[in-house]
Protein backbone atom coordinates (compact mmCIF):
# COMPACT_ATOMS: atom_id res chain seq x y z
CA UNK A 1 0.00 0.00 0.00
CA UNK A 2 1.53 3.32 -1.02
CA UNK A 3 -0.73 5.67 0.90
CA UNK A 4 -3.21 5.05 3.68
CA UNK A 5 -5.16 7.69 5.58
CA UNK A 6 -7.22 6.78 8.62
CA UNK A 7 -9.69 9.31 9.98
CA UNK A 8 -7.39 12.15 9.15
CA UNK A 9 -8.38 15.63 10.25
CA UNK A 10 -6.46 18.72 9.41
CA UNK A 11 -7.11 22.20 10.75
CA UNK A 12 -5.31 25.33 9.69
CA UNK A 13 -4.30 27.34 12.78
CA UNK A 14 -5.47 24.45 14.91
CA UNK A 15 -4.41 26.09 18.16
CA UNK A 16 -6.10 29.42 17.65
CA UNK A 17 -9.76 30.36 17.79
CA UNK A 18 -9.64 30.93 14.05
CA UNK A 19 -8.91 27.29 13.40
CA UNK A 20 -10.41 26.18 10.14
CA UNK A 21 -11.01 22.54 9.31
CA UNK A 22 -9.67 21.70 5.87
CA UNK A 23 -9.90 17.91 6.05
CA UNK A 24 -12.39 15.98 8.13
CA UNK A 25 -12.26 12.26 8.78
CA UNK A 26 -10.49 11.45 5.55
CA UNK A 27 -9.96 7.77 4.81
CA UNK A 28 -7.88 6.92 1.80
CA UNK A 29 -6.20 3.82 0.38
CA UNK A 30 -4.00 4.02 -2.66
CA UNK A 31 -2.06 0.95 -3.80
CA UNK A 32 1.47 1.16 -5.16
CA UNK A 33 1.66 1.60 -8.91
CA UNK A 34 -1.75 3.19 -9.46
CA UNK A 35 -2.50 6.26 -11.52
CA UNK A 36 -4.97 8.10 -9.34
CA UNK A 37 -6.99 11.22 -10.07
CA UNK A 38 -8.15 13.55 -7.32
CA UNK A 39 -11.05 15.84 -8.17
CA UNK A 40 -13.20 18.26 -6.24
CA UNK A 41 -14.53 21.80 -6.41
CA UNK A 42 -12.37 24.78 -5.45
CA UNK A 43 -11.84 24.79 -1.70
CA UNK A 44 -12.66 21.11 -1.24
CA UNK A 45 -9.27 20.38 0.35
CA UNK A 46 -7.35 18.95 -2.62
CA UNK A 47 -4.20 20.97 -2.06
CA UNK A 48 -4.25 20.33 1.68
CA UNK A 49 -4.50 16.60 1.06
CA UNK A 50 -1.66 16.78 -1.42
CA UNK A 51 0.66 18.44 1.06
CA UNK A 52 0.15 15.61 3.53
CA UNK A 53 1.58 13.08 1.12
CA UNK A 54 5.12 14.12 1.91
CA UNK A 55 4.73 15.59 5.34
CA UNK A 56 4.61 19.29 4.53
CA UNK A 57 1.43 19.30 6.58
CA UNK A 58 0.94 16.85 9.44
CA UNK A 59 -2.45 15.57 10.54
CA UNK A 60 -4.14 17.34 13.45
CA UNK A 61 -5.56 13.94 14.35
CA UNK A 62 -5.72 10.54 12.68
CA UNK A 63 -3.02 8.52 10.97
CA UNK A 64 -1.25 9.08 7.68
CA UNK A 65 0.86 6.21 6.33
CA UNK A 66 2.96 6.91 3.28
CA UNK A 67 5.18 4.00 2.14
CA UNK A 68 6.65 2.75 5.44
CA UNK A 69 6.48 6.06 7.29
CA UNK A 70 3.67 6.81 9.70
CA UNK A 71 2.54 10.22 10.87
CA UNK A 72 0.09 10.38 13.74
CA UNK A 73 -1.84 13.43 14.79
CA UNK A 74 -0.56 14.89 18.06
CA UNK A 75 2.69 12.92 18.00
CA UNK A 76 6.14 14.15 17.15
CA UNK A 77 6.82 13.42 13.49
CA UNK A 78 9.63 11.01 12.58
CA UNK A 79 12.50 12.20 10.39
CA UNK A 80 10.98 13.19 7.08
CA UNK A 81 14.11 13.33 4.96
CA UNK A 82 13.48 9.87 3.47
CA UNK A 83 9.82 10.61 2.88
CA UNK A 84 10.59 13.77 0.95
CA UNK A 85 13.09 11.92 -1.18
CA UNK A 86 10.64 9.18 -2.02
CA UNK A 87 7.56 11.31 -2.61
CA UNK A 88 8.00 13.98 -5.26
CA UNK A 89 5.54 16.85 -5.15
CA UNK A 90 4.93 19.04 -8.18
CA UNK A 91 2.96 22.16 -7.29
CA UNK A 92 0.76 24.26 -9.53
CA UNK A 93 2.81 26.28 -11.99
CA UNK A 94 5.98 24.29 -11.29
CA UNK A 95 7.87 26.49 -13.76
CA UNK A 96 7.85 29.12 -11.02
CA UNK A 97 10.19 26.94 -8.99
CA UNK A 98 12.96 26.98 -11.61
CA UNK A 99 15.82 29.17 -10.46
CA UNK A 100 19.20 28.07 -11.81
CA UNK A 101 20.90 29.52 -14.88
CA UNK A 102 20.98 26.26 -16.79
CA UNK A 103 18.46 23.46 -17.06
CA UNK A 104 21.11 20.94 -15.98
CA UNK A 105 21.93 22.77 -12.73
CA UNK A 106 18.24 23.00 -11.96
CA UNK A 107 17.78 19.28 -12.45
CA UNK A 108 20.87 18.41 -10.37
CA UNK A 109 19.81 20.53 -7.41
CA UNK A 110 17.45 17.95 -5.91
CA UNK A 111 19.66 14.85 -6.29
CA UNK A 112 22.72 16.67 -4.88
CA UNK A 113 20.72 17.79 -1.86
CA UNK A 114 19.75 14.21 -1.25
CA UNK A 115 23.39 13.12 -1.33
CA UNK A 116 24.15 12.18 -4.94
CA UNK A 117 27.58 12.82 -6.45
CA UNK A 118 27.79 15.39 -9.24
CA UNK A 119 28.26 12.69 -11.88
CA UNK A 120 25.33 10.67 -10.66
CA UNK A 121 23.18 13.80 -10.48
CA UNK A 122 24.06 14.60 -14.09
CA UNK A 123 23.14 11.09 -15.17
CA UNK A 124 19.82 11.42 -13.43
CA UNK A 125 19.21 14.82 -15.00
CA UNK A 126 19.81 13.34 -18.42
CA UNK A 127 17.48 10.40 -17.88
CA UNK A 128 14.76 12.60 -16.36
CA UNK A 129 14.89 14.78 -19.48
CA UNK A 130 14.49 11.73 -21.68
CA UNK A 131 11.57 10.47 -19.62
CA UNK A 132 9.79 13.78 -20.04
CA UNK A 133 10.36 13.63 -23.78
CA UNK A 134 12.71 16.61 -23.74
CA UNK A 135 15.77 16.91 -25.94
CA UNK A 136 18.98 16.58 -23.88
CA UNK A 137 20.44 19.49 -25.84
CA UNK A 138 18.21 21.72 -23.72
CA UNK A 139 20.34 20.88 -20.65
CA UNK A 140 22.77 23.69 -21.34
CA UNK A 141 20.03 26.24 -21.99
CA UNK A 142 18.76 28.86 -19.60
CA UNK A 143 15.41 27.52 -18.31
CA UNK A 144 13.81 30.96 -18.60
CA UNK A 145 14.30 30.97 -22.35
CA UNK A 146 12.17 27.89 -22.86
CA UNK A 147 8.53 27.94 -23.91
CA UNK A 148 5.84 27.59 -21.25
CA UNK A 149 5.22 23.93 -22.05
CA UNK A 150 8.94 23.12 -21.99
CA UNK A 151 9.43 24.92 -18.69
CA UNK A 152 6.60 22.91 -17.20
CA UNK A 153 8.18 19.66 -18.37
CA UNK A 154 11.65 20.67 -17.11
CA UNK A 155 10.16 21.46 -13.71
CA UNK A 156 8.51 18.05 -13.56
CA UNK A 157 11.80 16.48 -14.72
CA UNK A 158 13.56 18.20 -11.81
CA UNK A 159 11.29 16.31 -9.43
CA UNK A 160 11.71 13.07 -11.40
CA UNK A 161 15.50 13.43 -11.13
CA UNK A 162 15.12 12.67 -7.42
CA UNK A 163 13.74 9.31 -8.53
CA UNK A 164 10.64 9.38 -6.30
CA UNK A 165 8.51 6.28 -5.85
CA UNK A 166 5.39 8.40 -5.62
CA UNK A 167 4.86 11.38 -7.88
CA UNK A 168 2.14 13.82 -6.87
CA UNK A 169 1.12 16.65 -9.21
CA UNK A 170 -1.23 19.56 -8.57
CA UNK A 171 -3.00 20.45 -11.82
CA UNK A 172 0.01 19.77 -14.01
CA UNK A 173 -1.84 20.65 -17.22
CA UNK A 174 -3.44 23.97 -16.24
CA UNK A 175 -2.74 26.77 -18.76
CA UNK A 176 -1.10 24.41 -21.27
CA UNK A 177 -2.67 24.16 -24.69
CA UNK A 178 -4.81 21.05 -25.24
CA UNK A 179 -2.25 19.16 -27.32
CA UNK A 180 0.54 19.76 -24.78
CA UNK A 181 -1.93 18.72 -22.07
CA UNK A 182 -2.66 15.41 -23.74
CA UNK A 183 1.08 14.79 -24.25
CA UNK A 184 1.85 15.46 -20.61
CA UNK A 185 -0.88 13.12 -19.38
CA UNK A 186 0.46 10.39 -21.66
CA UNK A 187 3.99 10.90 -20.31
CA UNK A 188 2.73 10.57 -16.75
CA UNK A 189 0.75 7.50 -17.71
CA UNK A 190 3.93 5.97 -19.14
CA UNK A 191 5.86 6.65 -15.90
CA UNK A 192 3.17 4.76 -14.07
CA UNK A 193 2.81 1.87 -16.51
CA UNK A 194 6.41 1.27 -17.51
CA UNK A 195 8.27 2.19 -14.34
CA UNK A 196 5.69 1.18 -11.78
CA UNK A 197 5.66 4.57 -10.10
CA UNK A 198 2.59 5.65 -8.20
CA UNK A 199 1.28 8.80 -9.89
CA UNK A 200 -1.34 10.99 -8.23
CA UNK A 201 -2.81 13.88 -10.18
CA UNK A 202 -5.08 16.60 -8.87
CA UNK A 203 -7.19 17.85 -11.73
CA UNK A 204 -10.01 20.17 -12.71
CA UNK A 205 -10.34 18.50 -16.05
CA UNK A 206 -11.46 14.97 -15.41
CA UNK A 207 -12.09 14.39 -19.11
CA UNK A 208 -8.44 14.26 -20.07
CA UNK A 209 -7.45 11.92 -17.25
CA UNK A 210 -10.44 9.56 -17.39
CA UNK A 211 -9.06 7.21 -20.05
CA UNK A 212 -5.87 6.71 -18.02
CA UNK A 213 -6.58 6.83 -14.29
CA UNK A 214 -7.51 3.57 -12.59
CA UNK A 215 -8.45 5.12 -9.25
CA UNK A 216 -10.46 8.24 -8.45
CA UNK A 217 -10.84 10.20 -5.27
CA UNK A 218 -13.45 12.93 -4.97
CA UNK A 219 -13.29 15.48 -2.21
CA UNK A 220 -16.15 17.65 -1.06
CA UNK A 221 -15.85 20.13 1.78
CA UNK A 222 -12.82 18.38 3.24
CA UNK A 223 -14.26 14.87 3.12
CA UNK A 224 -13.59 12.00 0.75
CA UNK A 225 -17.02 11.42 -0.76
CA UNK A 226 -15.89 8.93 -3.35
CA UNK A 227 -13.01 6.55 -3.77
CA UNK A 228 -12.85 3.75 -6.30
CA UNK A 229 -12.52 2.75 -9.91
CA UNK A 230 -13.73 4.62 -12.95
CA UNK A 231 -16.49 2.08 -13.32
CA UNK A 232 -17.80 2.78 -9.82
CA UNK A 233 -17.42 6.50 -10.48
CA UNK A 234 -19.64 6.29 -13.54
CA UNK A 235 -22.31 4.47 -11.56
CA UNK A 236 -22.35 7.28 -9.05
CA UNK A 237 -21.88 10.09 -11.54
CA UNK A 238 -25.22 11.70 -10.70
CA UNK A 239 -23.86 12.70 -7.33
CA UNK A 240 -20.97 14.61 -8.85
CA UNK A 241 -23.06 17.72 -9.43
CA UNK A 242 -23.83 17.88 -5.73
CA UNK A 243 -20.08 17.93 -5.12
CA UNK A 244 -19.66 20.91 -7.41
CA UNK A 245 -18.18 18.91 -10.28
CA UNK A 246 -19.52 18.99 -13.81
CA UNK A 247 -20.08 15.48 -15.15
CA UNK A 248 -17.47 14.97 -17.90
CA UNK A 249 -18.80 14.64 -21.45
CA UNK A 250 -17.18 11.25 -21.99
CA UNK A 251 -19.00 9.86 -18.96
CA UNK A 252 -22.31 11.29 -20.16
CA UNK A 253 -21.95 9.72 -23.57
CA UNK A 254 -20.73 6.38 -22.26
CA UNK A 255 -23.60 6.16 -19.82
CA UNK A 256 -26.17 6.89 -22.53
CA UNK A 257 -24.68 4.26 -24.82
CA UNK A 258 -24.30 1.61 -22.16
CA UNK A 259 -27.92 2.10 -21.06
CA UNK A 260 -29.26 1.93 -24.58
CA UNK A 261 -27.19 -1.06 -25.59
CA UNK A 262 -27.11 -2.81 -22.23
CA UNK A 263 -23.38 -2.59 -21.53
CA UNK A 264 -23.57 -1.76 -17.84
CA UNK A 265 -21.32 -4.69 -16.83
CA UNK A 266 -18.55 -3.67 -19.18
CA UNK A 267 -15.38 -1.71 -18.54
CA UNK A 268 -16.07 1.81 -19.77
CA UNK A 269 -14.53 3.15 -22.99
CA UNK A 270 -13.92 6.81 -22.29
CA UNK A 271 -11.76 8.08 -25.12
CA UNK A 272 -13.42 9.02 -28.42
CA UNK A 273 -11.35 6.32 -30.16
CA UNK A 274 -12.28 3.53 -27.78
CA UNK A 275 -15.92 4.55 -27.57
CA UNK A 276 -16.42 4.75 -31.32
CA UNK A 277 -14.72 1.38 -31.76
CA UNK A 278 -17.15 -0.14 -29.27
CA UNK A 279 -20.10 1.56 -30.96
CA UNK A 280 -18.99 0.29 -34.36
CA UNK A 281 -18.87 -3.24 -32.97
CA UNK A 282 -22.38 -2.88 -31.59
CA UNK A 283 -23.93 -1.26 -34.62
CA UNK A 284 -22.25 -3.49 -37.18
CA UNK A 285 -22.72 -6.75 -35.30
CA UNK A 286 -25.10 -9.20 -36.96
CA UNK A 287 -26.16 -11.17 -33.95
CA UNK A 288 -28.29 -8.83 -31.88
CA UNK B 1 -26.07 63.62 -19.07
CA UNK B 2 -24.38 61.80 -21.82
CA UNK B 3 -23.00 59.43 -19.20
CA UNK B 4 -26.49 58.85 -17.83
CA UNK B 5 -27.51 57.35 -21.10
CA UNK B 6 -24.77 54.80 -20.84
CA UNK B 7 -25.67 53.57 -17.40
CA UNK B 8 -28.59 51.31 -18.27
CA UNK B 9 -28.37 47.54 -17.92
CA UNK B 10 -26.42 47.01 -21.07
CA UNK B 11 -26.42 43.40 -21.42
CA UNK B 12 -30.07 42.75 -21.15
CA UNK B 13 -32.13 41.98 -24.22
CA UNK B 14 -33.09 45.58 -24.97
CA UNK B 15 -29.51 46.78 -24.76
CA UNK B 16 -29.05 46.79 -28.48
CA UNK B 17 -31.83 49.36 -29.05
CA UNK B 18 -30.15 51.51 -26.50
CA UNK B 19 -26.88 51.43 -28.33
CA UNK B 20 -28.62 52.48 -31.51
CA UNK B 21 -29.95 55.53 -29.73
CA UNK B 22 -26.51 56.25 -28.43
CA UNK B 23 -24.85 58.59 -30.91
CA UNK B 24 -21.29 57.59 -30.10
CA UNK B 25 -21.94 53.98 -30.97
CA UNK B 26 -24.02 54.88 -33.97
CA UNK B 27 -21.48 57.12 -35.66
CA UNK B 28 -18.81 54.45 -35.68
CA UNK B 29 -21.09 51.67 -36.87
CA UNK B 30 -19.91 51.86 -40.43
CA UNK B 31 -16.26 51.08 -39.62
CA UNK B 32 -15.21 47.71 -38.19
CA UNK B 33 -14.45 47.49 -34.49
CA UNK B 34 -10.93 46.26 -35.16
CA UNK B 35 -9.03 46.39 -38.40
CA UNK B 36 -5.47 45.14 -38.89
CA UNK B 37 -3.52 45.57 -42.11
CA UNK B 38 -0.12 43.96 -42.58
CA UNK B 39 0.73 43.97 -38.88
CA UNK B 40 4.15 42.54 -37.95
CA UNK B 41 6.02 42.66 -34.68
CA UNK B 42 9.25 41.30 -33.22
CA UNK B 43 10.45 41.63 -29.64
CA UNK B 44 14.06 42.06 -30.66
CA UNK B 45 15.32 43.11 -34.05
CA UNK B 46 17.43 40.03 -34.63
CA UNK B 47 14.67 37.61 -33.68
CA UNK B 48 12.11 36.26 -36.07
CA UNK B 49 8.90 38.27 -36.02
CA UNK B 50 6.46 37.03 -33.37
CA UNK B 51 3.63 38.45 -35.44
CA UNK B 52 4.03 38.11 -39.15
CA UNK B 53 2.03 40.18 -41.65
CA UNK B 54 -1.46 39.80 -40.21
CA UNK B 55 -4.51 41.30 -41.86
CA UNK B 56 -8.12 40.92 -40.71
CA UNK B 57 -11.09 42.97 -39.64
CA UNK B 58 -13.70 42.34 -36.99
CA UNK B 59 -17.13 43.93 -37.35
CA UNK B 60 -18.79 45.55 -34.34
CA UNK B 61 -20.60 43.03 -32.15
CA UNK B 62 -18.78 39.92 -33.34
CA UNK B 63 -17.44 37.28 -30.94
CA UNK B 64 -14.09 36.04 -32.13
CA UNK B 65 -12.02 33.24 -30.63
CA UNK B 66 -8.28 33.56 -31.15
CA UNK B 67 -6.59 30.18 -30.94
CA UNK B 68 -3.20 28.56 -31.47
CA UNK B 69 -0.45 26.62 -29.69
CA UNK B 70 1.39 28.03 -26.66
CA UNK B 71 3.81 30.67 -27.88
CA UNK B 72 2.22 31.31 -31.29
CA UNK B 73 1.76 35.04 -30.68
CA UNK B 74 -1.87 35.33 -29.54
CA UNK B 75 -1.19 37.49 -26.52
CA UNK B 76 1.31 39.60 -28.42
CA UNK B 77 -1.29 40.28 -31.09
CA UNK B 78 -3.96 41.53 -28.71
CA UNK B 79 -1.45 43.58 -26.74
CA UNK B 80 -0.60 45.40 -29.95
CA UNK B 81 -4.26 46.36 -30.38
CA UNK B 82 -4.31 48.66 -27.36
CA UNK B 83 -0.65 49.62 -27.41
CA UNK B 84 0.48 47.61 -24.42
CA UNK B 85 3.37 46.85 -26.75
CA UNK B 86 5.08 49.47 -28.90
CA UNK B 87 3.88 49.80 -32.46
CA UNK B 88 5.35 47.43 -35.03
CA UNK B 89 4.80 47.44 -38.76
CA UNK B 90 1.42 47.80 -40.45
CA UNK B 91 -1.68 49.69 -39.34
CA UNK B 92 -4.17 48.96 -36.60
CA UNK B 93 -7.52 50.75 -36.57
CA UNK B 94 -9.97 50.61 -33.70
CA UNK B 95 -13.45 51.87 -34.56
CA UNK B 96 -11.96 53.56 -37.59
CA UNK B 97 -9.34 55.39 -35.57
CA UNK B 98 -5.74 54.57 -36.46
CA UNK B 99 -3.52 53.60 -33.53
CA UNK B 100 -0.81 56.25 -33.19
CA UNK B 101 0.89 57.90 -30.27
CA UNK B 102 -1.77 60.64 -30.11
CA UNK B 103 -4.73 58.24 -30.29
CA UNK B 104 -3.56 55.71 -27.67
CA UNK B 105 -5.65 57.33 -24.92
CA UNK B 106 -8.81 57.26 -26.99
CA UNK B 107 -8.25 53.68 -28.11
CA UNK B 108 -7.49 52.35 -24.64
CA UNK B 109 -10.86 53.75 -23.53
CA UNK B 110 -12.50 51.65 -26.23
CA UNK B 111 -10.73 48.38 -25.41
CA UNK B 112 -10.97 46.54 -22.11
CA UNK B 113 -8.75 43.58 -21.30
CA UNK B 114 -9.27 40.71 -18.89
CA UNK B 115 -6.18 38.63 -18.22
CA UNK B 116 -5.55 35.03 -17.31
CA UNK B 117 -4.74 35.57 -13.67
CA UNK B 118 -7.11 38.04 -11.97
CA UNK B 119 -4.59 38.46 -9.15
CA UNK B 120 -2.38 40.32 -11.57
CA UNK B 121 -4.93 43.04 -12.16
CA UNK B 122 -6.10 43.66 -8.63
CA UNK B 123 -5.27 47.13 -7.35
CA UNK B 124 -7.85 48.03 -4.73
CA UNK B 125 -8.00 46.92 -1.10
CA UNK B 126 -11.65 46.02 -1.54
CA UNK B 127 -13.68 44.85 -4.50
CA UNK B 128 -15.44 48.22 -4.65
CA UNK B 129 -12.14 50.14 -4.66
CA UNK B 130 -10.96 47.96 -7.42
CA UNK B 131 -13.93 48.71 -9.64
CA UNK B 132 -13.75 52.40 -8.80
CA UNK B 133 -10.06 52.64 -9.69
CA UNK B 134 -10.72 52.42 -13.41
CA UNK B 135 -13.66 54.80 -13.17
CA UNK B 136 -11.61 57.41 -11.32
CA UNK B 137 -9.10 57.17 -14.12
CA UNK B 138 -11.88 58.20 -16.48
CA UNK B 139 -12.66 61.25 -14.30
CA UNK B 140 -16.33 60.39 -13.83
CA UNK B 141 -18.52 62.10 -11.24
CA UNK B 142 -19.19 60.36 -7.95
CA UNK B 143 -22.84 59.75 -8.80
CA UNK B 144 -21.95 58.10 -12.07
CA UNK B 145 -19.31 55.97 -10.38
CA UNK B 146 -21.70 54.82 -7.68
CA UNK B 147 -24.31 53.98 -10.25
CA UNK B 148 -21.86 51.98 -12.33
CA UNK B 149 -20.45 50.05 -9.39
CA UNK B 150 -23.98 49.16 -8.37
CA UNK B 151 -25.21 48.11 -11.76
CA UNK B 152 -22.16 46.11 -12.85
CA UNK B 153 -21.75 44.42 -9.47
CA UNK B 154 -25.37 43.31 -9.73
CA UNK B 155 -24.92 42.07 -13.28
CA UNK B 156 -21.93 39.93 -12.38
CA UNK B 157 -23.42 38.70 -9.13
CA UNK B 158 -20.77 40.24 -6.89
CA UNK B 159 -22.93 42.81 -5.08
CA UNK B 160 -22.40 40.95 -1.80
CA UNK B 161 -18.65 40.99 -2.20
CA UNK B 162 -18.09 44.73 -2.58
CA UNK B 163 -16.55 45.12 0.90
CA UNK B 164 -14.30 42.08 0.67
CA UNK B 165 -10.55 42.05 0.30
CA UNK B 166 -9.45 40.32 -2.89
CA UNK B 167 -7.70 37.57 -0.90
CA UNK B 168 -11.05 36.50 0.55
CA UNK B 169 -12.39 35.60 -2.87
CA UNK B 170 -12.26 32.34 -4.78
CA UNK B 171 -10.68 32.20 -8.24
CA UNK B 172 -14.04 32.40 -9.99
CA UNK B 173 -15.16 35.36 -7.87
CA UNK B 174 -11.91 37.18 -8.56
CA UNK B 175 -12.39 36.70 -12.27
CA UNK B 176 -15.93 38.14 -11.98
CA UNK B 177 -14.56 41.17 -10.14
CA UNK B 178 -11.93 41.65 -12.84
CA UNK B 179 -14.65 41.52 -15.49
CA UNK B 180 -16.89 43.91 -13.55
CA UNK B 181 -13.97 46.36 -13.26
CA UNK B 182 -13.44 46.26 -16.99
CA UNK B 183 -17.11 46.38 -18.05
CA UNK B 184 -17.89 49.26 -15.70
CA UNK B 185 -15.57 51.40 -17.80
CA UNK B 186 -17.94 50.58 -20.66
CA UNK B 187 -15.50 49.55 -23.33
CA UNK B 188 -16.87 48.61 -26.73
CA UNK B 189 -14.26 45.94 -27.37
CA UNK B 190 -13.46 43.44 -24.63
CA UNK B 191 -10.48 41.14 -24.92
CA UNK B 192 -10.26 38.03 -22.75
CA UNK B 193 -6.71 36.67 -22.65
CA UNK B 194 -7.16 33.05 -21.50
CA UNK B 195 -9.48 34.31 -18.80
CA UNK B 196 -10.94 30.84 -18.26
CA UNK B 197 -7.81 28.74 -18.18
CA UNK B 198 -7.26 28.93 -14.43
CA UNK B 199 -10.87 28.30 -13.50
CA UNK B 200 -12.46 24.99 -12.64
CA UNK B 201 -15.08 23.46 -14.89
CA UNK B 202 -18.04 24.99 -13.07
CA UNK B 203 -16.72 28.53 -12.88
CA UNK B 204 -15.62 28.16 -16.47
CA UNK B 205 -19.23 27.55 -17.44
CA UNK B 206 -20.26 30.64 -15.47
CA UNK B 207 -17.73 32.71 -17.39
CA UNK B 208 -19.03 31.30 -20.64
CA UNK B 209 -22.54 32.41 -19.68
CA UNK B 210 -21.26 35.91 -18.97
CA UNK B 211 -19.60 36.02 -22.39
CA UNK B 212 -22.78 34.76 -24.07
CA UNK B 213 -24.88 37.39 -22.32
CA UNK B 214 -22.45 40.09 -23.33
CA UNK B 215 -22.56 38.88 -26.90
CA UNK B 216 -26.35 38.69 -27.02
CA UNK B 217 -26.60 42.30 -25.89
CA UNK B 218 -24.95 43.27 -29.18
CA UNK B 219 -23.07 45.98 -27.41
CA UNK B 220 -19.65 44.37 -27.21
CA UNK B 221 -17.13 43.17 -29.71
CA UNK B 222 -15.46 40.22 -28.00
CA UNK B 223 -12.07 38.73 -28.69
CA UNK B 224 -11.27 35.73 -26.54
CA UNK B 225 -7.95 33.97 -26.54
CA UNK B 226 -8.70 30.45 -25.50
CA UNK B 227 -7.91 26.75 -25.74
CA UNK B 228 -11.28 25.72 -24.37
CA UNK B 229 -13.36 23.77 -26.88
CA UNK B 230 -16.66 24.93 -25.39
CA UNK B 231 -15.65 28.54 -25.49
CA UNK B 232 -14.54 28.23 -29.09
CA UNK B 233 -17.79 26.48 -29.98
CA UNK B 234 -19.82 29.34 -28.50
CA UNK B 235 -18.03 32.01 -30.53
CA UNK B 236 -18.97 33.10 -34.05
CA UNK B 237 -15.61 33.06 -35.72
CA UNK B 238 -12.23 31.51 -35.06
CA UNK B 239 -8.88 33.00 -36.03
CA UNK B 240 -6.05 30.49 -35.90
CA UNK B 241 -2.47 31.65 -35.39
CA UNK B 242 0.58 29.55 -36.01
CA UNK B 243 4.05 30.91 -35.46
CA UNK B 244 2.79 34.45 -35.79
CA UNK B 245 0.86 33.89 -39.00
CA UNK B 246 -2.88 33.83 -39.49
CA UNK B 247 -3.46 30.36 -40.95
CA UNK B 248 -7.23 30.05 -40.78
CA UNK B 249 -10.32 32.21 -40.39
CA UNK B 250 -13.49 30.13 -40.13
CA UNK B 251 -16.52 29.16 -38.07
CA UNK B 252 -16.07 26.92 -35.02
CA UNK B 253 -17.87 24.02 -36.73
CA UNK B 254 -15.60 24.26 -39.77
CA UNK B 255 -12.58 24.29 -37.48
CA UNK B 256 -13.67 21.27 -35.45
CA UNK B 257 -14.23 19.24 -38.60
CA UNK B 258 -10.85 20.03 -40.12
CA UNK B 259 -8.34 17.68 -38.52
CA UNK B 260 -5.38 19.33 -40.18
CA UNK B 261 -6.11 22.83 -38.91
CA UNK B 262 -7.08 21.43 -35.51
CA UNK B 263 -3.70 19.82 -35.23
CA UNK B 264 -1.90 22.98 -36.29
CA UNK B 265 -3.88 25.10 -33.85
CA UNK B 266 -3.34 22.67 -30.94
CA UNK B 267 -7.07 22.68 -30.32
CA UNK B 268 -8.91 19.53 -29.31
CA UNK B 269 -12.50 19.40 -30.55
CA UNK B 270 -15.41 18.94 -28.12
CA UNK B 271 -16.08 15.30 -27.29
CA UNK B 272 -19.12 15.06 -29.56
CA UNK B 273 -17.06 16.22 -32.57
CA UNK B 274 -14.25 13.80 -31.77
CA UNK B 275 -16.71 10.97 -31.51
CA UNK B 276 -18.39 11.83 -34.81
CA UNK B 277 -15.02 12.02 -36.57
CA UNK B 278 -13.97 8.66 -35.12
CA UNK B 279 -17.29 7.02 -35.97
CA UNK B 280 -16.90 8.24 -39.54
CA UNK B 281 -13.73 6.13 -39.76
CA UNK B 282 -15.88 3.06 -39.07
CA UNK B 283 -18.29 4.06 -41.81
CA UNK B 284 -20.89 5.37 -39.39
CA UNK B 285 -22.03 8.79 -40.50
CA UNK B 286 -24.15 10.69 -38.04
CA UNK B 287 -24.61 14.42 -37.57
CA UNK B 288 -22.85 15.95 -34.60
CA UNK B 289 -25.00 15.32 -31.53
CA UNK B 290 -25.83 18.18 -29.18
CA UNK B 291 -26.29 15.83 -26.28
CA UNK B 292 -25.92 12.16 -25.46
CA UNK B 293 -29.59 11.48 -26.22
CA UNK B 294 -29.17 12.66 -29.80
CA UNK B 295 -26.26 10.28 -30.18
CA UNK B 296 -28.14 7.20 -29.06
CA UNK B 297 -31.13 8.23 -31.17
CA UNK B 298 -28.90 8.53 -34.22
CA UNK B 299 -27.25 5.19 -33.54
CA UNK B 300 -30.32 3.15 -32.77
CA UNK B 301 -31.79 2.99 -36.29
CA UNK B 302 -28.32 2.09 -37.66
CA UNK B 303 -28.25 -0.71 -35.12
CA UNK B 304 -31.74 -1.98 -36.00
CA UNK B 305 -30.96 -1.93 -39.69
CA UNK B 306 -28.70 -4.94 -39.27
Amino acid sequence: MAITFEKVNYEYDANSMWGQAALQGVNLHLESGVLAGIAGATGSGKSTLLQMFNGILKPTSGTVRVLDITLRGGEKAPKLHQLRKRVGLVFQFPEQQLFEDTVEKDLCFGPINFGCSMDEAKDRARSAMEKMGLDVSLLSRNPFQLSGGQMRKVAIASVLAMDPEILVLDEPTATLDPVSRAELIQLLHRLCREEGRTVIIVTHRMDELLPFANQWVILHEGRTVFQGTVKALIEQADQMEAYGIVIPQSIRYWRAISEKFGLSGEDPCLSAEAMSKRIAQLVNSEDV
Amino acid sequence: MFQRELIGPHYTSNAFEESVRNPSVNSSKCSPAIELVGVSYGYAKKDLPVINDITFSIPQGQWVALVGANGCGKSTLVKLMNALLPKGEGTIKVKGLELQSDTIGEIRKTIGMVFQNPDNQFIGATVEDDIVFGLEGQCLSIEVMEERVKSYAAKLGIADLLDKHPSELSGGQKQRVAIASILSMEPEVVIFDEASSMLDEKTRNDLLNILSDMHKSGRYTIISITHDAQEIAASERVLVLQEGKLIADRTPTELFQDEKILEMSHVIAPFAFQLTTELHKYGLDISIPNCEKELTEALWPLHLRK
